[in-house]
């Protein structure tokens, strides 16, 4: 087959200029698409609006860098303050957020923008959410509609111009399997995007991957780019662990 | 806290939320204190713990070398997956979470109050509401028995245990028992019932620093730590 997706990362990244209202796969830093986001920092990708379930970890890693560059207007999630340099600029008023969701609901949001439906009805929050003057920038109050005498928010999907998500290994034509609690719902990221970019640890030969472990088929993807390796990936999250004391240091002379 | 004679109230209130739970059953533990939780199980004790980033049956934290960056709780700290670990995408996990499949879950709170409303989400800085939901307010709406895991006051001694709390709620009428560094209260239709009160407490001494209003149970004893 001719389908080629893998690019190098300049090339995908094309894909993602200022102003890019940009989806990411993540969970507090972990499974972040990291050479994607080195690359925004290092040439200043400006004014997006980031849809993303949280706003990173902190310790100046990965995704809390975006923020700390001030290139995220605005941010679309379910918490502000997973990392400082998120929730400095939302003090600060650098960066936009209108409304903030329980995370269930902005999954629904997501997987609703994913599958081409027109939202999702949730019950979580009635009554709590639409409280006036919580949400001071939201432009209209929340809807509700009842069914069965149960009262439900009436919840839009959310999609992108751009999705960037984090796999373990993909191949040519885009399938991507995802590692252990990586795979979130980076499948979802990937359809609710209109150009959807996957960073991976390694980038194997088509029929490599066992079809029953192909994560996010290759359909939804357009662009491949490696990453960092596993070993690699590894040691940059250990090294954040150990820093942030949830891990002890090695002993003196010791390396991975 | 003087009554502590210089213990951690975190490890006390770990200690006594850990004998809350029971052989079996699905929990989710949030940040903070709740996740200290794990840590003092009793002997016999075995629950499954769900991870919202998607997973049931993780284990303890691995050692430095073997620490996998794909394999981290909701905190992004790393643990281990116990045999018969079971992974799920992030929406199925957080449905579990909102659709009755978690039995129960400890939860920090900035305040609860004697109607079973937790506050733990939003408190105002600069003007506005921080920091951030994230899957709080699904398990409060979802999980049938939600405990809340808090100091019983602030840092200025003021009682975090309300008649009614003001902050933006994470869930209504949901928190069935409240577990401090002083009391453990049930939650009930007719108010808040106290169980137990640290050892060397009596209930006046309760009283003295709770806003809300409780009655005392028959069966009112020290906490067994």
């Amino acid at each position: 087959m001719s389908i080629n997706k893998v690019m190098t990362l300049e090339a995908a990244m094309a894909h993602v200029p200022a102003g890019t209202r940009l989806m990411m796969g993540e969970f507090v830093g972990a499974g972040e698409p990291a050479r994607c986001i080195e690359y925004m920092v290092a040439h200043k990708i400006g004014r997006l609006t980031l849809i993303a379930v949280t706003s990173g970890l902190r310790g100046d890693f990965l995704m809390g860098k975006l923020f700390a560059a001030g290139l995220v207007e605005e941010y679309i999630g379910t918490h502000v303050a997973t990392s400082t340099e998120a929730s400095d600029a939302y003090l600060s008023g650098q960066m936009r957020v209108k409304e903030i969701f329980p995370m269930g609901t902005w999954a629904e949001k997501v997987r609703a923008g994913a599958m081409g439906l027109g939202g999702c009805l949730v019950p979580v929050g009635v009554g709590i959410l639409d409280a006036p003057g919580l949400f001071p920038e939201m432009t209209e109050p929340k809807r509700t509609i009842e069914i069965n005498g149960r009262t439900f928010f009436v919840e839009e999907p959310l999609t992108a111009e751009v999705s960037i998500i984090r796999g373990g290994r993909a191949d040519a034509l885009g399938n991507v399997e995802f590692r252990y609690m990586a795979a979130q719902n980076q499948k979802d990221i990937a359809m609710a995007g209109k150009f959807t970019i996957a960073e991976v640890n390694e980038i194997v030969p088509v029929g490599t991957i066992p079809p029953e472990r192909v994560g996010c088929p290759g359909p939804f993807v357009n662009a491949v780019v490696q990453g960092y390796t596993l070993e690699e990936q590894h040691r940059l999250y250990r090294d954040n662990w150990i820093k942030l004391g949830r891990l002890p240091k090695l002993p003196e002379g010791e390396e991975a | 806290m003087s009554h502590l004679h210089g213990q951690d109230p975190r490890v006390i209130i770990a200690r006594r939320c850990a004998q809350e739970l029971r052989d079996g059953e699905v929990v989710n533990l949030g940040i903070g204190i709740p996740t200290m939780t794990a840590n003092y199980l009793p002997p016999g004790v075995n629950v499954i713990f769900h991870s919202e980033n998607g997973c049931f049956g993780f284990g303890p934290k691995p050692g430095t070398l073997d620490a996998d960056s794909d394999i981290s709780n909701a905190s992004t700290e790393p643990v281990t997956l116990l045999p018969g670990a079971a992974i799920m995408d992030l929406a199925t996990s957080l449905g579990a979470m909102r659709n009755g499949y978690i039995a129960t879950s400890v939860l920090g709170g900035l305040e609860v109050d004697q109607e079973g409303n937790l506050a733990n989400w939003a408190h105002k800085r600069q003007g506005k509401w921080w920091p951030g939901i994230g899957g709080g307010m699904d398990l409060c709406h979802g999980v049938p028995r939600i405990i809340a895991a808090l100091q019983h006051t602030d840092k200025h001694g003021h009682s975090k245990i309300k008649k009614r709390t003001l902050l933006p709620l994470t869930g209504r009428n949901c928190v069935k028992t409240i577990v401090t560094d002083h009391a453990v209260f049930d939650v009930t239709a007719e108010g808040l019932i106290l169980r137990e009160a640290y050892p060397g407490l009596n209930v006046d001494n309760i009283r003295s620093i709770t806003e809300a209003d409780f009655a005392v149970a028959a069966d009112f004893r020290p906490m067994q730590l």
